[in-house]
């Protein structure tokens, strides 16, 4: 009895608060990504999948892939959208938000409406921009041709380079209102007095920003862009919509390459090694987000 | 204090609990939705009424509901016809077509038949999930590629469900308006093309997405110059790729091609934005529906040295771990020559046993140039790797077109690619 008493104090029953949450992660998460990385040291196909054995052939599938150069390409190019999309969003995002943290009428409600595109699902959002983008009926060329800046139709998503440009605009578009809202509330902490303190001091708008906004948010900010880089970096549905990782494996990025390899060309333990690349870079932007939260508390 | 610990405690095991029961019984309810019947009301019935009838499943990826009716009909019929097996069917989309069947062989959950897209049937031969049907099935009289592409190392692992391959369409009042003629070689092609290309009208259009649907479109010209798919590095591959990047570079053709499926590329038909265009006989239904008005014809893809199109269609196939028995009762029933019949008249398809599709069709009826133009499709494969060297070809016809490399390039790199998959 006493036993019992003793299993069940106070920390004990924490762990049992735990345990469902642990259980669900280790079949849901634990087991395939373990899984995953199994695989990615065999050399599973078509040919082996169901029957046959399965060799396990170490790094072979890894060396494999730094000579594959659709691999590098797209391994770069997640990197080169993941960046860009980052500053765009982020510099447009902060910027509304501190527009909108202003007192006007119709702020609340014009703030409420920019959120939409975070809303609309991500396969919608595509379709709408690879016809925004498209080269004889797209609008984004009538606009051009109308305003005299291009005499022939830019051919957006049929040109590698441009092709990237297009993506990158369309994950913008959905990622300022995320930004957005972050920082909004971030700013709302932001306690009302220092502002007021500081013009008495006779601080000036610019001196304001440097000296009390932007150090009081870098805990949201730093949130704000490794949340940013995680969600943008597995980016799969809005390349797969809009160009499949087209043309000529131009836009092709980590995850959508992974699910050709899979999925399309039956080389399994190719593609889980092409997951796996995608899961160890943010398992490293993982550990320094939580290590910057932590700090961050503690402060 | 010693009650709220209670309670805590209490909360945790019911999380649990729930937790626990909630998979259990996700997993019972998603057991039958998996299976659920293309018609719920009428397999109820066929359930009660048969009692105990062992229970056949089929895979598909038709999303047309004609498709789906059509193939839900002859399931009906089957079912009434005896009481021992129970047939219902699943849509799976043809995107994840290959994924789900990648999946169920891995986690042992397939269908009893799968009715797949032929080119991949080798594949999954090789993946040892299919039956050997050799001896079960008389497929004598079927065309010689749809035996073909569900034959391996001589063994039968499939039967034919219906064939299907590419031909050229074209806007006769565009043609008639430009006084040209229909063309029959790739250099009358061209001509034509030009001359009915302006500023609103791309003279020819077909599907180049870089993907299998890409390359299916593609093989016809490639194969027409007497290339191979296993052998494109040579005069012939080279001016195959040369020809499409003309057409594109002389604006007969859109560029956008490379973002056109084939369901895109009809579209622009009928909106008579496009006019010439290669496809297959399934977008008949929907052209006679959505563009009644429009006056289209079909006829043979020009050619180069000679004709060629490509093959399509779908194989039945038989999962060696289902209930095989059953899975052959219904295909023997199936394949009868009044079933086939009424399943390639609803479908739009040509029947893959060459006795039926001569009678198919009237001399004027759309279809009837398909048939003709049977006579000189090829399949793809049948490889196990045909996935990977379809990947090669289509990535050099979209360098091509995009003009990323040359022809002479695009063919060495695609062949360096097969090369290293096929030896």
């Amino acid at each position: 009895m006493a036993k019992i008493k003793k299993f069940f104090r106070y920390e004990n029953v924490g762990m049992l608060f735990v345990l469902p949450a642990f259980l669900y992660m280790l079949a849901f998460v634990g087991y395939p990504i373990i899984h995953n990385i199994i695989l990615s040291f065999q050399d599973v196909s078509a040919g082996n999948l169901v029957k046959g054995t399965r060799n396990f052939v170490l790094f072979d599938n890894y060396l494999e892939l730094f000579g594959d150069s659709v691999f590098t390409t797209s391994l770069w190019n997640t990197l080169r959208f993941t960046v860009s999309c980052l500053v765009f969003q982020f510099i447009v995002g902060f910027a509304l938000a501190l527009f909108f943290s202003k007192r006007f009428s119709f702020a609340k409600p014009v703030r409420g409406i920019l959120l939409v595109p975070w809303m609309i699902p991500i396969t919608v959002t595509a379709l709408m921009f690879k016809l925004l983008f498209a080269t004889d009926i797209g609008i984004i060329n009538f606009l051009l041709r109308s305003l005299h800046l291009i005499d022939k139709n830019i051919e957006w998503l049929t040109t590698p380079g441009t092709a990237m440009f297009a993506l990158i605009c369309a994950n913008v578009w959905i990622g300022i209102p995320f930004n957005m809202i972050l920082i909004s509330t971030g700013l709302t902490t932001i306690p009302k007095e220092l502002y007021e303190s500081a013009s008495i001091d006779g601080a000036g708008k610019v001196q304001t920003f440097w000296r009390i906004t932007l150090p009081l948010l870098k805990p949201t900010i730093e949130s704000v862009l490794i949340l940013g880089f995680i969600y943008t970096f597995k980016v799969y549905d809005l390349v797969y919509v809009m160009t499949s990782g087209g043309p000529v494996n131009a836009t092709h990025m980590l995850s959508t390459y992974s699910y050709k390899l899979s999925f399309e060309m039956f080389k399994y333990s190719k593609g889980s090694a092409v997951a796996n690349v995608l899961l160890v870079i943010l398992l490293f932007v993982g550990v320094f987000y939580i290590r910057a939260t932590t700090e961050g508390e503690k402060e | 204090m010693k009650k709220r610990k209670l309670a805590a405690l209490l909360t945790a095991v019911a999380m649990m609990t729930g937790i626990l029961s909630g998979c259990g019984s996700k997993g019972a309810e998603s057991a039958p939705a998996k299976d659920a019947p293309v018609a719920d009301g009428a397999f109820a019935e066929q359930e009660s009424a048969a009692g105990d009838a062992q229970l056949i499943t089929i895979w598909y990826y038709w999303e047309n509901e004609g498709h789906q009716a059509t193939l839900d009909q002859l399931i009906q019929e089957y079912n009434g016809s005896q009481d021992q097996y129970a047939v219902t069917a699943k849509y799976v989309p043809f995107a994840d077509f290959k994924k789900q069947l990648s999946i169920g062989a891995s986690a042992d959950e397939l269908p009893d038949i799968a009715i797949l897209d032929s080119p991949d049937h080798a594949s999954y031969v090789d993946m040892g999930i299919f039956e050997d049907l050799t001896g079960k099935f008389n497929v004598d009289n079927y065309y010689e590629g749809t035996v073909n592409s569900c034959t391996v190392d001589g063994k039968l692992y499939g039967v034919p469900f219906g064939a299907n391959c590419l031909a050229l369409y074209y806007n006769e009042d565009m043609l008639t308006a430009r006084g040209v003629n229909v063309p029959t070689t790739w250099a009358e092609l061209k001509e034509t093309a030009k001359a009915l290309t302006t500023d609103s009208v791309s003279g020819l259009a077909f599907c180049s997405v870089q993907n299998e649907e890409g390359t299916f479109n593609f093989a016809p010209w490639l194969w027409s110059t007497g290339a191979t798919s296993y052998d494109i590095d040579n005069e012939n591959g080279v001016r195959a790729l040369a020809f499409v990047q003309e057409l594109i570079n002389e604006g007969v053709m859109s560029k956008e091609c490379i973002n056109w499926t084939q369901g895109d590329v009809m579209n622009q038909f009928i909106a008579g934005n496009v006019a010439m265009m290669v496809n297959g006989p399934w977008q008949i239904p929907t052209m006679q529906s959505e563009a009644p008005g429009l006056n289209w014809k079909v006829t043979l893809i020009p050619k180069d040295t000679q004709y060629a199109s490509v093959l399509g269609g779908e194989n039945y196939a038989v999962v060696n771990g289902g209930n095989v028995d059953g899975a052959l009762d219904f295909l023997t029933f199936a394949t009868s020559e009044e079933k086939v019949k009424f399943m390639m008249n609803q479908f739009g398809y040509i029947s893959a046993d060459k006795t039926i599709a001569e009678s198919q069709f009237a001399e004027d009826s759309p279809y009837y140039p398909f048939v003709e133009e049977l006579n000189y499709a090829m399949p793809r494969g049948p490889l196990a790797e045909w996935p990977s060297v379809s990947d090669a070809i289509s990535l050099a016809f979209n360098q091509v077109i995009t003009g990323t490399a040359t022809p002479e390039e695009a063919a060495a790199q695609a062949q360096a690619t097969i090369d290293g998959i096929v030896n």
